[in-house]
């Protein structure tokens, strides 16, 4: 006989086993039903398309891992290992029962290459689990958490490992095969059996190696580690939905869902907003679902980091867990789960910075989920904060977030002779869309003239809407308050076809960020103002004067034109060609980014959210770090944040800040003006 | 007890919290132009919020009351879409610039059209005029016991117990039902009424009865206009925030001095 292996040596009925495995299998298909269930139910009702391209990045998500390696190299490797080792464990323990029942191909030289990568497979998982427990609770990692699980799943699976190792070394050590050397942890582990002690102890081994594996395969659905199959299918289902990286706070469907008439409750009209009461979609559900707490998001998360009272993975936590208690029939089939108490201001924390949707490993974007929740809350009406209530008041009434009127809007534009495109009738390149905060508030206006400046120096035709200027709509969104968005971009589209304007600039990454992947029924184009002045630069439409002094300058991402809109490279490209100035990079900074924590609404927030630290004042520590002189961003709120910050902090005198055009037009040759 | 029935007056104005920019003063006329969008009253609208809340705990029936020359039940819908069951509109010509008593009279007669009611409620002043009398005057004239100034509001059995501000403070005060309460901004402010609520709510026929002196069958006559002495513009609020350079403490405070003896 050549090299072999009997799979039931010495153990009683395998009968038994299969049975006993058939209840593994049970479970976890009945599980996972519950798991689809809850999916079903607490999600809008949308087809799932099948897509190659799809399936294909889910694939390479799933195989080669690269999202659990993003930024945490450590932390992917022990991944990978546990991963590769269990994938081969399983596939090898398939193939044995392949062998046993179907075709006995494992002989000979197949068997001992079997054996081998049996071995290296369970070793690499050993390795994997060992790294993974010493993370958590040597190093102390601290994004992990140390819940009871959190302990006991890694552990269990050094059991079933460590237990089948022990097992071939004692068959080997009794049955003495001669390849046994191909085995070489087996092998290894022999040397220390004595073959009498081996024989008798082998049964009771292997029984409990066996239904310690068959246990793990039947919890899977009820811990942590359905992510097993939770992000696999979060993959997929971010992939093939249409909303990609460039996020959408919150599906369309909901503020065009038709309202039904008949429905509507003869008194309130209650009835009619049924639809809105579950924003989410399937792929948001199979992201909380398969979220296993590994607190990325935290460690990256800008309100969380200033010590406010919000975590964006407790956040879906809880999220997750309300969803299980009202949606499933059977409750919350997850062991080790329990009710956590969220204050009612959590939601109003997040700033939507979208950190959170870089660094997770199953594409979630908890910003997302807070918006969805604020969406519910506002529909309630009674838990939005006095603050937000009045800011969209005021921003339904006054068209502005600011306690300010439409009229104002045009107040920067004196003396400048800026063509207003709703009087000319001009023919203009594009219509510059001030937005509210640089039309309105006193330091930011100073963008918007500077940004007309530098286009009359590159000699370019563009108007404003002046006192008619819009708003875009965008706080109202990401508040979560749907209906005001809807009525702000129908206002907008109207203006819009009503001058004929078919290419905007904005000043602001909100208002890019809107009509960019907000807007689905555009016809106009819309760049931000970086991207013409790396235009105008490319063209030789710039003309920098030679400055021998050299000026060390930095610059901070605003979120919404980096993270969610990918524009990393030409704001710095931008700084970058003016003679003179030498751009130095924070330690946080392109997709990394750290909010200056006005976004999500927080500008119109008061301080009771305020944690330990201002997430501006984080940022403008990071900033002065870098010995820069100059604190450069592109967005009017980036730049009242970090400028407050800078003087409450007492900066003043090292380190300015400064919007991108207010540093292109004091480079400008003939700046002919009395701006800086 | 059974569910109250509760009756919250509001008064339709020009927005309050409207920017500068938007008012102005007309001494001549003596008219204040508010180029605003109008609104319900701020406390009016915390009267509402404290019947909402009142109706969530207990049960109950909230009929809203505005009244003027010209109500805009665009606006006052707010308060149906905020939680109120009904909405009644007082609106006749004759309702232009009255005076606090003649207000609460009309409200008055309307409240004994409308029959049974519990617990009324009113904002503690109006939030364009701040005469802060209707509601007192109007609980005069029904013949019913009333409180100013809640920051708080339960109903308990057969009366009603009303945390009342004073200015160290609030005492704790309780009347028989049916009683008027008016309330102050403390009560918490309204609940936010979503866009699309409003929407819908706006899109569907509800009926909103209308009653001006004909079916209140009241007589011109009893109603007098406010006389207005006189109408003074805002005092210029203006500010100008100066930095005093100087060398040293000394030189600074010197300058100050000479700022403050100048100003003098």
């Amino acid at each position: 006989m050549g090299p072999e292996r009997e799979l039931f040596w010495k153990i009683g009925p395998g009968w038994l086993f299969y049975a006993l495995a058939a209840l593994a299998v049970g479970l976890l298909l009945v599980g996972t039903a519950a798991h689809l269930q809850l999916w079903m139910k607490s999600s809008l009702k949308g087809k799932v398309a099948f897509s190659r391209e799809a399936l294909k990045q889910t694939l390479s998500d799933v195989f080669l891992g690269l999202r659990v390696l993003k930024g945490e190299v450590a932390a992917g490797i022990m991944h990978a290992l546990i991963f590769w080792g269990f994938l081969v464990l399983t596939i090898g323990t398939a193939i044995l029962l392949v062998h046993e029942h179907l075709s006995s191909f494992l002989v000979g030289t197949s068997h001992l290459a079997f054996e081998v990568a049996m071995e290296i497979g369970g070793l690499i998982l050993l390795g994997g689990i060992l790294w993974a427990l010493v993370r958590r609770y040597v190093q102390r990692v601290p994004r992990l958490e140390r819940r009871l699980e959190d302990a006991l799943v890694p552990l269990w699976l050094l059991v079933v490992v460590g237990s089948g190792f022990i097992l071939e070394g004692i068959r080997l050590a009794s049955q003495k095969p001669e390849w046994a050397n191909w085995s070489f942890v087996g092998a290894w582990a022999a040397g220390f059996i004595s073959p009498g002690i081996a024989e008798s102890s082998y049964p009771y081994l292997w029984w409990g190696h066996a239904l310690l594996s068959l246990g793990f395969v039947a919890v899977i659905p009820f811990t942590k580690l359905f992510h097993i199959l939770g992000a696999p299918a979060a993959y997929y289902l971010h992939h093939s939905s249409e909303v990609s990286i460039k996020a959408s706070l919150f599906s369309r469907d909901l503020a065009q869902a038709p309202v039904n008439e008949d429905e509507v409750a003869p008194e309130t009209g209650e009835a009619a907003l049924d639809f809105a009461e579950t924003p989410l979609n399937l792929a948001d559900i199979a992201f909380y679902d398969a979220c296993m707490r590994c607190g990325r998001c935290v460690q990256v998360c800008p309100s969380a980091g200033a010590g406010e009272a919000f975590a964006p993975r407790d956040f879906i936590q809880a999220t997750i867990r309300a969803l299980w208690k009202e949606h499933s029939r059977v409750g919350d089939i997850r062991l080790f789960t329990k009710d956590q108490v969220i204050d009612p201001k959590v939601p109003w924390h997040c700033t939507t910075c979208a950190a959170c949707l870089e660094v997770c490993p199953v594409y979630g974007a908890a910003f997302e989920a807070v918006s969805k929740k604020r969406t519910t809350l506002i529909l309630e009406g009674t838990g939005v904060p006095d603050l937000m209530n009045q800011t969209l008041e005021r921003l339904f009434n006054y068209e502005n977030p600011w306690v300010s009127s439409k009229r104002e809007k045009a107040a920067w534009t004196k003396d400048l002779d800026i063509p207003a495109l709703t009087k000319d009738g001009k023919e203009v390149d594009f219509c510059y869309f001030v937005g509210c905060t640089t039309s309105i508030d006193a330091r930011t206006q100073a963008i918007a003239k500077s940004f007309s400046s530098i286009l009359k120096h590159a000699g370019v035709s563009f108007g404003v809407l002046g006192e008619k200027e819009p708003c875009c709509g965008d706080i109202a969104r990401v508040v979560g308050e749907v209906g005001l968005f809807e009525e702000k971009k129908m206002n907008c589209l109207d203006l819009f076809s009503r001058y004929d304007i078919k290419e905007v600039v904005t000043s602001s990454p909100h208002c890019f960020h809107a009509f960019l992947n907000e807007y689905p029924e555009k016809n106009f184009g819309v760049r931000h103002y970086s991207l013409v002045l790396k235009e105008l630069i490319g063209q030789g439409r710039i003309r920098f004067k030679t400055n021998g002094k050299r000026t060390a300058v930095t610059y901070h991402d605003p979120c919404y034109l980096g993270r969610h809109n990918r524009i990393f490279e030409e704001p710095r490209e931008v700084i970058r060609s003016i003679p003179g100035i030498q751009l130095v990079e924070m330690d946080h900074h392109g997709a990394d980014s750290l909010c200056c924590g006005a976004g999500g609404g927080r500008m119109w927030q008061g301080k009771e959210l305020d944690g330990e630290a201002r997430m501006s004042e984080i940022r403008v520590r990071e900033a002065r770090a870098t010995g820069a002189e100059l604190l450069i961003t592109a967005c009017p709120l980036c730049l009242i944040m970090l400028e407050d910050a800078l003087k409450t902090l007492g900066f003043e005198k090292e380190l300015r800040a400064m919007d991108l055009n207010e540093l292109v037009l004091s480079s400008l040759e003939l700046a002919g003006n009395n701006l800086m | 007890m059974k569910e109250p029935k509760i009756i919250v007056c509001a008064k339709q104005i020009p927005d309050p919290e409207a920017p500068f920019s938007n008012v102005s003063v007309n001494v001549e006329k003596k008219e204040v132009v508010v180029d605003a969008p109008d609104v319900i009253s701020p406390y009016d609208e915390n009267a509402l919020e404290a019947a909402i809340r009142i109706k969530e705990e207990v049960g109950g029936k909230i009929t809203v009351l505005s009244m003027g020359r010209k109500v805009s039940d665009t606006v006052l819908r707010k308060t149906v879409a905020a939680g109120a069951d009904a909405l009644i509109l007082l609106e006749d010509a004759a309702f232009e610039r009255l005076d606090s008593r003649s207000i609460a009279f009309v409200l008055s007669s309307a409240i004994k059209k409308i029959g049974e009611y519990d617990l009324i409620l009113t904002g503690r002043q109006a939030g364009d005029w701040d005469s802060g009398q209707v509601g007192l005057i109007l609980a005069e004239l029904l013949g019913i016991p009333s409180i100013s100034l809640a920051r708080s509001i339960k109903i308990k059995d057969d009366s009603v117990v009303v945390e009342k501000l004073v200015p160290v403070g609030y005492e704790v005060v309780e009347a028989e039902l049916p009683a008027l309460v008016t309330v102050s901004n403390e009560v918490g402010e309204l609940r936010y009424v979503a866009r699309t609520k409003m929407m819908a709510l706006l899109r569907r026929p509800i009926s909103i009865p209308k009653w001006g002196t004909k079916q209140l069958e009241l007589s011109v006559e009893a109603l007098n206009p406010v006389q207005l002495m006189e109408l003074c513009p805002p005092p210029d609020m203006r500010r100008e925030c100066v930095f005093i350079e100087g060398a040293s403490s000394d030189e600074k405070a010197g300058k100050l001095a000479a700022v403050f003896k100048e100003l003098r």
